[in-house]
C-alpha cells in the first residue's frame, strides 16, 4: 500500500482493470454523473466545484469553478466545454496515462462538467500522436453513449451530453487555449487575441470551457466524496487535491506518482521515485513542465503546492518534473528545452517568432565554444524582451530554461565562453559560424 | 448610411483628452490625436490580430503593455505612447523583427516607402546585436505580375487577411511555422487569383512587390496624379506614379476615392495601356487610298472644309456622330454641342446606347430621377441585396467589394440571379456568399424576378400602405403574377417554389434592401422592363423610395452615367432633359444662345442604318469602333463603307479607323483633364499624369478647333471652363464631395407610375412565354472577364499576362457529354457563321451555357445576331444559341 | 616720448613695414613656391577627392546595383541612374545606365558615402580638362573605365564578405525574365 492514498489512479492500479466501461462501473464509476444529473441543480455543481477548491491541472492552475462561472449568466444559446488533452509539455505524460487507462473517468468528469455549465457539446482536443489515446477514448465514447451515459438524453433526464475526440495535427502551441480553439474550428492553430476570452467568445464564438484532462477526471470524485473531502487533502486552502506528477530523469524509477499537493520535492524524488540513479547527487530538476524555471537542490524542500513553488522562483505547472544528477551540462540542458521551444513557435507574434530562433542560434554557439561574453547579458536582455510581450504564454515559458539555468548556473556558461575565447585564434566570430 | 447615436467614452492620450466612440481602437484614436503609434500588422481595412506586437502601448491600471491595434477604448483610460519603458518595448520588438530581414534595402522596390525602414530610422540603433545567420527562404516564383521576397518578410499576415477578408479570395495562406513562416499560394502552380494587386499595396515591406514595375523606379522620383480608372462604372480613384513622363505604377491610398483604396486586376495592373507603342501619335489623312501622316492644320482643316461642303450640299442632316462614353463629361458635353451648333444636327450617339440607357430609362421612369437612389455605402449597410444578372466580382469588382462587406461584415441577407453557379474557386464568386442563389440562363432573369415578385405575392408581403395608395397597381400585378403557374415558373428556372417564397421572405422583411442588376439584364432583350420589374419589386416591399433602398443598375463604362447626363445620348438634351421637352429646349438656347436643331435624333444602330442606306453622308466616331465590337452581323463595316466622309478620332488605329478618312490622335484619360460621372452618379475629378503621348490632344480640344474652323466658335480656355459651363446645366456636377448624395425618388413620378404608368406595358412585362431552343445547342453568352474591359485594356502588358486570348468557358457535365476536355480546340456553329476556339472547363458556368470574354471575340462575334430593343434603340448581342463540336 | 615715438613711426612708415614684412622678407632670400604644372605635379593628400569612378568586384562584375542612393544624395544633381533587371539573371538589379555629368560635380563625395555596396569610388585623377563639355558627361563605360585604371586592387564579392548578405543581390534560377 503506497504512502498516499491515490484518488485517479487508483482504479487503474487494481491488478486486471482494463479502463472499460464494465470495470469502471464496477470501480463505482458513473456514479457521480447519476448523483448530479437531473438532481443537483448545475449552479450548485459548481458551487460545489468552488468549494472543493480544485484549480486547473493544465498549468496555470485557475479555479476550475471560477472559470465556469465566468460564461455569462442569462445566455442562452450554445455553449461548449472543450477537454484539453493535448498534452505536449516535454516531461510531462498524466494526462495521457489517464486516458490510456480508465478513460470513462475522464468521461464521467466531462459529462459533470458539461451539465454544471450547461453545454450539449464537449470536444476532446487529443494530441495528434496519441493514436493510442484517440482510440481508446473513442471507443469508450460509443461505450458510455450505449450505455446512456452520453448522448441524448443522458441517464433520461432530458439533459444532453455530446462528445467529440478530435486528434489534433501535432503542434505544441495547440495546447494553449485559444490555439486550440483555432485548431478545432479548422484553422491554423494560432492563439487569438485576447479579450475576448474563450467563456465569452470561445469555440465558434461561443462561450466555451476549456479543461485540462486531469481536472476534469477529479470531477467525479469531488461529487462522489464531497468537496470538503477533497478540500481536506493536500495543502489547502489554495492548494487542494492530489496531483499526479510524472518524474522523469536521473531517477531510479520514473513514473506517474499521485501524491497529496503540499508533499516536499525531496520526498517525491527520494521517496517515492526511488531517489537518483546510481545515487548520484542531485543537480537541478523543474518543478512543473519544461516550461517551468530549474531549482536547485536548494530548493528541494520547497512544498510542492502552486504558492511554494511559485516563491521559489518556479511554477508548478502541469506536473511533470525532471530531475537531472550531477554532471550534467546545464548549458545543453537550456539549448535542448529551447530547440523545443523554437521548434514549436507558432510563428505569430515577432518576439517570440524571431526571439526564440535567435536564442538557440546563440546557445549552440555558446556550446560550440564560439560564444562572447556579451552574448550573456544579450540573452538575458532578449529573454527579458520576449517576455510579456506576446500574444499568449508561450513567451514567458520558452525564456524559463535560459534565465534560470543563467541565475543558477552561470559559471558554467563563462567556462566555455572563456574555452572559446582561449581557443579562438585570430577568427572572427562570424566566420567560425559560417562552417 | 444610418444613423445610429453612438456612444463614446472619454480617454486620454499622451496627456490629450479626447472623446471617441465605443468600440474605437486605441491605435485609432491616437490617431485622432496626431500621435502615430508603429504598427505592421495593423490596418483600418482589417481585423486586428496584434502580431507584429510593434504598437505596444502603456496603459495605466494595467501592469503589461497593451497592444494599441486590439484594445479597445474604455471610459477613463490614461494612454501613454511615448514613454521610456514604451519605447524600449518599440526598440526590441524592431530588434526582432530586424533579426532575420535581410539587409536589401538598395535594391528593394519598398526602399524608401517602407514601414520596417521609417521605424528602425526612429527606433534602432544602426548596428544590430544578431549576428548569426539570417534564415533564407528557398526563391519561389509567384506570378509574372506579383514578385515575393519572403526573406523580407515580417509575418504580419496582412495579405493574407486582406485576401480572405477583403476579397474573399483566399488566396494565400501562411505555410510552416516559426521563423519559417511562410506566405504561400496553393498549390504547385503560379498564383492563380483575381490579382487585385491588394496583397502589393497592403504589405509593409517589400515581400510582395509589383512585377510590372520592378526597378523602374525609387518612391521619391515618382510623380503623383489622382484621377480615375477607366474600365468599369465603378469609378475608382487612382493614383497614377509616373517617372520622365512614363507609367510606372499605380496605387489607391486609403480613404481615397469610392474604392477606399481597393483596386481590381485591371485598374492595379492596366495602365500599360494608354502608353503602348501602338498608339496614334500623328493625324492621319487618306490620300491617294492610303491613310499618312499630317499635321494638324492639314488634318483638321481638310475635316473642317469637307463638313462645310457636305452642310452645303446635303445640308446638317447628313451628318451624325457617336462618342464613347470613355471620354470625360467635358469631351461628352462638347461634343454634343459641336454636332448640335457647329453641325447642326441631333444625329449623335454614344456608347451609352449598349446598355446605360435602359437602367436610366427605368429609374426615371419610376423614380424620376436618373440616378442611383443609393451609394456604395448604402450597399454596404444594407441588410438585404438582390443582385441580377451582375456577375459582379468580374464586372464592376469593387461595388461586389462592399456587397462582400455588407455579407461579409454586417451580415446583410444576399440573393443572387446570376449565370455562374456557386463553386469555391480562384476567383471570389458572389454566389458563394448569397443565402439564396438562382442559377439563371440570360433569358432566366425575367422568370426568376416575376417568381420572387408572385412569392412576395403569395406570401402576403406586400406594402400595406400600397394597398390603400395603389390598389389598381396591385391588383394588377396580383391578376398578371396569378396567370403565372408556380409549375411554369419552376420549369422555366429550376427553381422551386418553396425556394422562391423562403428567399422573398429573407428580401421582403428587411429594412434596408438594394436590388443590384448589371449587365445581364441591361444588355439582354427585354431589358428596360426587366428593371421596370425590380421596380415593382421595391415597390410591393415597401422598399422603394426608402432612405439606403433602391435599384441601382451597374455602368459598364466609366462614363456611362455621365454620357446620359451631358446630353450625348440622342433622346437627351444635357441634363439630362428630353430632347423634345420645350422648357428644357428653351433653357439650352438660351445658355447657348443659339437655336437647337430640329429633327431626329438617331440611335447606334439607325445611324448605321441611314449609312447602309447611303442618306449619311458624314460619320463622326470619336473613340468608337463599330466594326471592331459590333457583330458581323449588324454589317457595320459595309455601313460604314458607304459613308462619304468618315472621321475617327481614336487612340489606336482601329478597324474602323482604318476605313476612315481622316483620323485624329486623342489623348488617353491619363493624358487630359476632366470629370468622370461614375456608376453611383457621383462626379470625380480626372487629372493628367504624363503629358499627351506624341501629337494627340484631348477630344474636347479638337472639337473646339474644329468648331472654330467650322465658324462656331467653340471656345474655352481649359476643362475646368466647360465644367463652369456643364454645371448651368446639369445637376449635381458642383464641387465633387467626398461622397455623393443620392438622389431622391420624385413622388410625382412615383405616383404618375402606381396611378396610371404601369399600364402601358405591365401584360407584357409579366407575360413569361417559354423561349424557343433548339436541341443540342448551348447559349453562347459572351461577356465581360475580370481581367479584361472591351479592347481597349488588351493593350495593357499586364493583363495580357492574366489572359492573353479568349477561351470558351464549358460546363464540366457538357464538356464530358461532348467529349471535350480542358484546351482542346472546338468548334461553335451556328446558322451565321463558325469560329475555332479553345476549351475551358469551368464548374462555374451552368449546364446548357457557354461563356466567351468579349475582349477577344474577334471571331466569336460572328456567331451573335443583333436585335434591338424597340422602346430603348439599344442593340442586344451578348448571346446566341451555338452547336459545340470538339475541332478536328 | 611716446610722442616723440609715434612721430618717428609716422616719418618711417612703420605701419606699411610691418605689413609688408613677410614680402620684404621673401624679397631677400627668394625661393619660388609656385609650381610649373603641368611640368611639375603636387603630392595630393592622402584623401583627396578627385574623379569619380564606378569599380567592380575581383571577378569583374559591376559592384552597382543601381538603387539610385548616390542619385538621391547627390547635391548638384550629377548623376541619373536607370535600373533594370539584369539580363539573364532574373531579379538581380543593376545599372542599366549610368551617367555622370561631371560639369557640375562639386566632389562633396556624398554619393560614394551612400553607395551601400562601395560601388563608388573617389579616384586621384583630376586633369579632366576638355574642349566640349559635352565630353563631362560620362557613361557608365566610362566610368568604369576610369575605376578600372585606378582601383587595380578589388574586392571579393559581398555574399563571400559576410554569409547574412548571401541573398543580397542574387539571381535566381527557375524564374522568366522580366520583359522590358
Amino acid at each position: 500500500m503506497p504512502k498516499h492514498e491515490p484518488v485517479l489512479l487508483k482504479n487503474m492500479l487494481q491488478p486486471g482493470y482494463t479502463g472499460s466501461l464494465a470495470d469502471y462501473e464496477r470501480a463505482g464509476g458513473y456514479q457521480a454523473l447519476k448523483k448530479v444529473v437531473g438532481k443537483v441543480a448545475p449552479a450548485d455543481v459548481t458551487a460545489m466545484v468552488i468549494k472543493s477548491g480544485l484549480r486547473g491541472r493544465g498549468g496555470a492552475g485557475f479555479p476550475t469553478g471560477v472559470k465556469w462561472n465566468f460564461l455569462p449568466k442569462d445566455y442562452k444559446g450554445t455553449k461548449y466545454l472543450c477537454c484539453n488533452a493535448d498534452e505536449s509539455e516535454p516531461g510531462t505524460f498524466k494526462d495521457r496515462q489517464l486516458m490510456e487507462r480508465d478513460p470513462h473517468q475522464v468521461l464521467e468528469g466531462i459529462a459533470i462538467a458539461c451539465y454544471a455549465i450547461g453545454a450539449e457539446t464537449a470536444y476532446i482536443y487529443i494530441r495528434g500522436e496519441f493514436v493510442l489515446g484517440s482510440k481508446i477514448l473513442d471507443q469508450a465514447v460509443t461505450e458510455a453513449r450505449a450505455a446512456g451515459y452520453l448522448g441524448k438524453n443522458v441517464l433520461g433526464t432530458g439533459v444532453n451530453v455530446d462528445i467529440w475526440v478530435h486528434r489534433g495535427a501535432g503542434a505544441y502551441i495547440c495546447g494553449e487555449e485559444t490555439a486550440l480553439l483555432e485548431s478545432l474550428e479548422g484553422k491554423r492553430g494560432l492563439p487569438r487575441v485576447k479579450p475576448p476570452f474563450p467563456a465569452t467568445s470561445g469555440l465558434y464564438g461561443k462561450p466555451t470551457v476549456i479543461n485540462n484532462v486531469e481536472t476534469l477526471a477529479n470531477l467525479p470524485h469531488i461529487v462522489n466524496r464531497g468537496p470538503e473531502w477533497f478540500a481536506s487533502i493536500g495543502s489547502p486552502p489554495k492548494s487542494a487535491g492530489t496531483r499526479i506528477f510524472c518524474v522523469s530523469g536521473h531517477v531510479k524509477r520514473p513514473g506517474n506518482y499521485e501524491v497529496p499537493m503540499g508533499i516536499t520535492c525531496r520526498e517525491l524524488i527520494f521517496e517515492q521515485a526511488g531517489g537518483m540513479r546510481g545515487d548520484k547527487p542531485l543537480k537541478a530538476f523543474i518543478p512543473g513542465g519544461a516550461s517551468a524555471p530549474f531549482l536547485t537542490p536548494d530548493h528541494l524542500d520547497v512544498k510542492l503546492d502552486f504558492e511554494s513553488v511559485a516563491q521559489a522562483g518556479s511554477m508548478l505547472g502541469s506536473g511533470g518534473v525532471t530531475v537531472m544528477e550531477e554532471g550534467t551540462d546545464m548549458v545543453w540542458a537550456a539549448l535542448r528545452l529551447m530547440e523545443f521551444f523554437h521548434h514549436e513557435s507558432c510563428g505569430k507574434c515577432s518576439p517570440c517568432r524571431e526571439g526564440s530562433s535567435w536564442l538557440v542560434q546563440t546557445l549552440r554557439r555558446i556550446l560550440a565554444k564560439r560564444g562572447r561574453m556579451e552574448d550573456l547579458e544579450t540573452l538575458v536582455q532578449l529573454c527579458n524582451n520576449i517576455a510579456g510581450r506576446t500574444v499568449c504564454a508561450f513567451g514567458d515559458a520558452e525564456v524559463a530554461p535560459i534565465l534560470s539555468t543563467l541565475k543558477y548556473w552561470r559559471p558554467e556558461y563563462e567556462a566555455l565562453i572563456r574555452e572559446a575565447e582561449a581557443h579562438r585564434a585570430h577568427e572572427l566570430p562570424m566566420a567560425a559560424a559560417r562552417h | 448610411m444610418p444613423n445610429v447615436a453612438v456612444e463614446t467614452v472619454k480617454l486620454t492620450i499622451d496627456g490629450q483628452s479626447l472623446t471617441v466612440p465605443k468600440g474605437t481602437l486605441v491605435i485609432e484614436a491616437a490617431r485622432q490625436v496626431g500621435v502615430m503609434v508603429p504598427h505592421f500588422c495593423y490596418h483600418p481595412k482589417l481585423k486586428p490580430d496584434a502580431n507584429c506586437r510593434m504598437c505596444l502601448v502603456e496603459i495605466e491600471k494595467i501592469p503589461k503593455l497593451q497592444t494599441a491595434c486590439s484594445t479597445p477604448v474604455a471610459e477613463g483610460m490614461v494612454v501613454r505612447t511615448a514613454t521610456t519603458v514604451v519605447n524600449e518595448a518599440h526598440k526590441s520588438v524592431l530588434e526582432f523583427i530586424l533579426a532575420n530581414h535581410p539587409l536589401d534595402c538598395p535594391v528593394c522596390d519598398q526602399g524608401g516607402r517602407c514601414d520596417l525602414q521609417d521605424f528602425s530610422h526612429e527606433y534602432t540603433p544602426t548596428t544590430s546585436r544578431f549576428i548569426e545567420v539570417k534564415r533564407v527562404f528557398q526563391k519561389e516564383y509567384f506570378s509574372p505580375l506579383i514578385e515575393k521576397q519572403m526573406n523580407r518578410c515580417v509575418q504580419c499576415l496582412r495579405c493574407v487577411r486582406y485576401c480572405d477578408e477583403v476579397m474573399d479570395v483566399k488566396a494565400l495562406a501562411p505555410v510552416n511555422r516559426g521563423t519559417m513562416t511562410e506566405i504561400k499560394h496553393f498549390g504547385t502552380h503560379e498564383l492563380d487569383c483575381e490579382f487585385c494587386g491588394g496583397c502589393i499595396q497592403i504589405c509593409p515591406v517589400g515581400a510582395i512587390t509589383s512585377r510590372l514595375s520592378m526597378y523602374e523606379f525609387r518612391p521619391w522620383m515618382l510623380k503623383r496624379a489622382d484621377t480615375v480608372c477607366t474600365y468599369c462604372g465603378d469609378g475608382c480613384q487612382i493614383t497614377l506614379q509616373t517617372k520622365d513622363n512614363q507609367l510606372i505604377e499605380v496605387n489607391s491610398s486609403l480613404g481615397a476615392g469610392r474604392n477606399n483604396g481597393d483596386l481590381c486586376a485591371r485598374g492595379y495592373f492596366g495602365y500599360h495601356a494608354t502608353t503602348h507603342p501602338d498608339r496614334l501619335t500623328t493625324p492621319l489623312v487618306r490620300r491617294d487610298g492610303r491613310l499618312v501622316p499630317a499635321t494638324w492644320d492639314e488634318a483638321l482643316e481638310y475635316v473642317a472644309e469637307t463638313f462645310a461642303q457636305l452642310k452645303l450640299k446635303h445640308g446638317a442632316q447628313v451628318f451624325a456622330g457617336v462618342i464613347t462614353a470613355r471620354c470625360t463629361n467635358e469631351d461628352l458635353y462638347l461634343f454634343q454641342k459641336f454636332m448640335r451648333l457647329a453641325v447642326g444636327t441631333n444625329k449623335l450617339d454614344s456608347s451609352a446606347r449598349y446598355g446605360q440607357v435602359n437602367a436610366v430609362r427605368a429609374l426615371c421612369r419610376i423614380q424620376g430621377t436618373h440616378r442611383w437612389p443609393v451609394t456604395f455605402e448604402d450597399i454596404a449597410a444594407a441588410e438585404a441585396l438582390l443582385l441580377v444578372g451582375t456577375n459582379i466580382t468580374e464586372a464592376n469588382p469593387i461595388t461586389g467589394l462592399r456587397v462582400k462587406e455588407a455579407v461579409k461584415k454586417h451580415g446583410a441577407t444576399l440573393l443572387t440571379v446570376e449565370s455562374l453557379q456557386p463553386t469555391v474557386g480562384t476567383i471570389s464568386n458572389i454566389a458563394n456568399l448569397a443565402a439564396h442563389h438562382f442559377t439563371a440562363h440570360p433569358d432566366q432573369y425575367k422568370p426568376v424576378v416575376l417568381g420572387l415578385i408572385k412569392a412576395v405575392i403569395e406570401e402576403g408581403l406586400a406594402d400595406q400602405p400600397l394597398s390603400q395608395k395603389a390598389p389598381a397597381y396591385l391588383q394588377a400585378i396580383r391578376d398578371a403574377v396569378h396567370a403565372l403557374s408556380w409549375p411554369t415558373i419552376e420549369a422555366a428556372t429550376g427553381s422551386s417554389a418553396a425556394s422562391f417564397k423562403e428567399a422573398a421572405r429573407a428580401f421582403a422583411r428587411t429594412a434596408r434592401a438594394v436590388i443590384i442588376v448589371g449587365a445581364g439584364v441591361l444588355r439582354e432583350p427585354g431589358a428596360s422592363g426587366l428593371a421596370a420589374t425590380l421596380q415593382d419589386l421595391l415597390l410591393l416591399t415597401g422598399h422603394h423610395g426608402r432612405p439606403g433602398c433602391g435599384l441601382a443598375p451597374l455602368a459598364e463604362q466609366n462614363n456611362d452615367q455621365g454620357a446620359v447626363e451631358m446630353g450625348t445620348v440622342t433622346e437627351c438634351l444635357p441634363g439630362p432633359c428630353d430632347l423634345d421637352d420645350q422648357e428644357a429646349r428653351a433653357r439650352v438656347s438660351a445658355l447657348w444662345q443659339e437655336d437647337l436643331p430640329q429633327g431626329p435624333g438617331l440611335t447606334i444602330p439607325e445611324i448605321l442604318e441611314e449609312a447602309r442606306g447611303k442618306t449619311l453622308k458624314a460619320l463622326y466616331l470619336v473613340g468608337e469602333d463599330p466594326v471592331g465590337s459590333l457583330p458581323e452581323s449588324a454589317r457595320a463595316k459595309e455601313a460604314l463603307e458607304g459613308v462619304e466622309f468618315l472621321v475617327c478620332q481614336e487612340l489606336f488605329l482601329t478597324e474602323t479607323a482604318q476605313m476612315a478618312h481622316v483620323v485624329l490622335p486623342a489623348c488617353s484619360y491619363a493624358e487630359k483633364d476632366g470629370t468622370f460621372t461614375n456608376t453611383e452618379g457621383h462626379v470625380q475629378q480626372v487629372r493628367h499624369a504624363i503629358e499627351p503621348v506624341g501629337e494627340s490632344r484631348p477630344d474636347w480640344e479638337i472639337f473646339s478647333d474644329l468648331a472654330g474652323l467650322m465658324g462656331y466658335p467653340l471656345e474655352y480656355g481649359d476643362a475646368k471652363d466647360l465644367l463652369k459651363e456643364i454645371r448651368a446645366l446639369v445637376p449635381g456636377y458642383n464641387l465633387p464631395g467626398p461622397t455623393p448624395k443620392p438622389s431622391r425618388p420624385d413622388h410625382t413620378a412615383v405616383d404618375r407610375y402606381l396611378q396610371q404608368g404601369y399600364a402601358e406595358d405591365l401584360g407584357e412585362r409579366y407575360r413569361y412565354t417559354p423561349p424557343v431552343k433548339a436541341a443540342g445547342r448551348l447559349t453562347l453568352l459572351v461577356d465581360q472577364s475580370l481581367f479584361h474591359s472591351g479592347k481597349f485594356s488588351t493593350k495593357a502588358k499586364g493583363l495580357l499576362h492574366l489572359q492573353a486570348e479568349g477561351a470558351v468557358s464549358l460546363n464540366p457535365a457538357d464538356a464530358a457529354r461532348l467529349g471535350i476536355v480542358e484546351g482542346d480546340r472546338v468548334l461553335l456553329s451556328n446558322e451565321l457563321g463558325h469560329c475555332r476556339t479553345t476549351a475551358k472547363v469551368w464548374d462555374r458556368i451552368p449546364a446548357g451555357l457557354c461563356r466567351f470574354p468579349e475582349h477577344f471575340d474577334q471571331e466569336a462575334r460572328r456567331l451573335l445576331s443583333v436585335s434591338i430593343d424597340v422602346a430603348t434603340g439599344v442593340p442586344y448581342y451578348r448571346s446566341a444559341q451555338v452547336k459545340v463540336e470538339k475541332a478536328q | 616720448m611716446t610722442k616723440f615715438t609715434a612721430w618717428i613711426k609716422t616719418i618711417i612708415f612703420y605701419e606699411i613695414l610691418v605689413g609688408m614684412k613677410a614680402t620684404l622678407s621673401h624679397l631677400l632670400h627668394y625661393k619660388p613656391i609656385t609650381l610649373q604644372y603641368p611640368h611639375e605635379k603636387r603630392t595630393l593628400p592622402d584623401s583627396y577627392r578627385g574623379m569619380l569612378a564606378l569599380l567592380r568586384y575581383d571577378d569583374g562584375t559591376e559592384k552597382c546595383v543601381g538603387c539610385d542612393l548616390c542619385e538621391a544624395a547627390c547635391p548638384s544633381r550629377v548623376i541619373k541612374v536607370f535600373s533594370a533587371e539584369v539580363p539573364g539573371e532574373p531579379t538581380k538589379r543593376y545599372a542599366k545606365e549610368y551617367y555622370m555629368d561631371m560639369t557640375r560635380c562639386l566632389f562633396c563625395g556624398l554619393c560614394v558615402d551612400a553607395c551601400p555596396v562601395d560601388a563608388l569610388g573617389m579616384t586621384r585623377e583630376f586633369e579632366w580638362a576638355v574642349y566640349d563639355k559635352r565630353q563631362l558627361r560620362l557613361n557608365k563605360e566610362q566610368l568604369l573605365a576610369i575605376g578600372d585604371r585606378s582601383y587595380p586592387v578589388r574586392e571579393k564579392r559581398l555574399e563571400f564578405q559576410h554569409p547574412n548578405v548571401a541573398f543580397f543581390n542574387v539571381a535566381f534560377k527557375g524564374l522568366p525574365e522580366k520583359e522590358s
